[in-house]
């Protein structure tokens, strides 16, 4: 079962991402692909971390090529979250820029073919305007794109609003 | 309590008028004795960190009305970005403990708990 989550910064996501991976047998993975870049990001890393801690997920840390994950034995997968992945792909460090949308769909599908289940995290990032630079827009493009692709394809589709979950495709987990 | 979310001008304020909330009943931005609460990101954008701390007032609120700050691009500012965050999750809090959440979707309410 493939299953996208979406939502604004703060509605719950991770919590609830948690609440449906339990509801899957072992093993558990956890793909994590935010880079730290200092104190706010480890913060939010080790909040994370402590969710997890007593859920018996393996964690694995991919910021970028999530289609290079060997996961021959199966179980599920949350993958949090598309918007930091699609930012990693997207800019380097130096800051060049390169569409990488082919790549995520490509990579994603690649990881959702070896999993029993995948739970794929994302963000609501086109809801305030257009007051961007263009190399932001082309972002918020790429995510709204992607967001698009994997609903489409996925069994089942959920925002989280204030940490309930409103049920937007499928029926529900 | 109950807890009215929504975008910026999406009907929020006529939907708690309409519940028979006078205008004087409607406190805006500030914690005093009214009834409602309305602007509770008015409280918390400014101040994350002080934003837990307002939980237990505004549980004892019968309304607690707040935008839906946390669509939209990640601002580069850290205090922005802290303060997107801090609102969100006192609204999860709050929805976790409201007997009624109402989000407002141009002008039209839907009730997504109770």
């Amino acid at each position: 079962m493939k299953i996208l989550l979406t939502g604004g910064s703060g509605c719950g996501k991770s919590s609830y991402a948690e609440k449906l991976v339990m509801k899957f047998p072992l093993p558990r993975w956890y793909v994590a692909t935010m880079r730290s870049y200092g104190a706010e990001s480890e913060a939010k890393i080790a909040r994370h971390r402590a969710m997890r801690s007593t859920k018996g997920f393996e964690t694995i840390e991919s910021q970028t090529d999530v289609g290079a994950i060997d996961l021959s034995q199966g179980g599920t997968v949350l993958l949090e979250c598309l918007c930091n992945l699609t930012a990693n792909e997207m800019f380097d460090d130096e800051g060049n820029e390169r569409d990488p949308y082919e790549k995520i769909l490509r990579d994603v599908r690649r990881l959702a073919s070896q999993a029993d289940n995948l739970i794929l995290v994302t963000n609501d990032v086109g809801s305030d305007g257009e007051a961007y630079s263009d190399s932001t827009l082309r972002y918020v493009d790429t995510l709204g794109r992607l967001n698009r692709a994997f609903a489409a394809e996925f069994d089942t589709v959920y925002e989280l609003v204030c940490g309930i979950p409103l049920l937007v495709k499928g029926e529900e987990v | 309590m109950i807890l009215v979310i929504g975008a910026r001008s999406s009907g929020k304020r006529a939907y708690v008028e309409s519940l028979g909330y006078a205008p004087e009943e409607i406190a805006d931005g500030v914690l005093d004795e009214k009834p409602v609460l309305y602007n509770l990101q008015d409280l918390t954008l400014p101040d994350p960190e002080g934003a837990g701390a307002l939980y237990d007032r505004l549980l004892e609120k019968q309304v607690v009305v707040c935008d839906e700050v946390g669509s939209g691009v990640i601002p580069i500012d850290k205090g922005q970005r802290l303060g997107r965050e801090a609102t969100g999750r006192l609204c999860c809090r709050l929805a976790a403990q409201a007997e009624q959440v109402v989000r407002l979707v141009c002008g039209i309410p839907q009730v997504i708990k109770g």
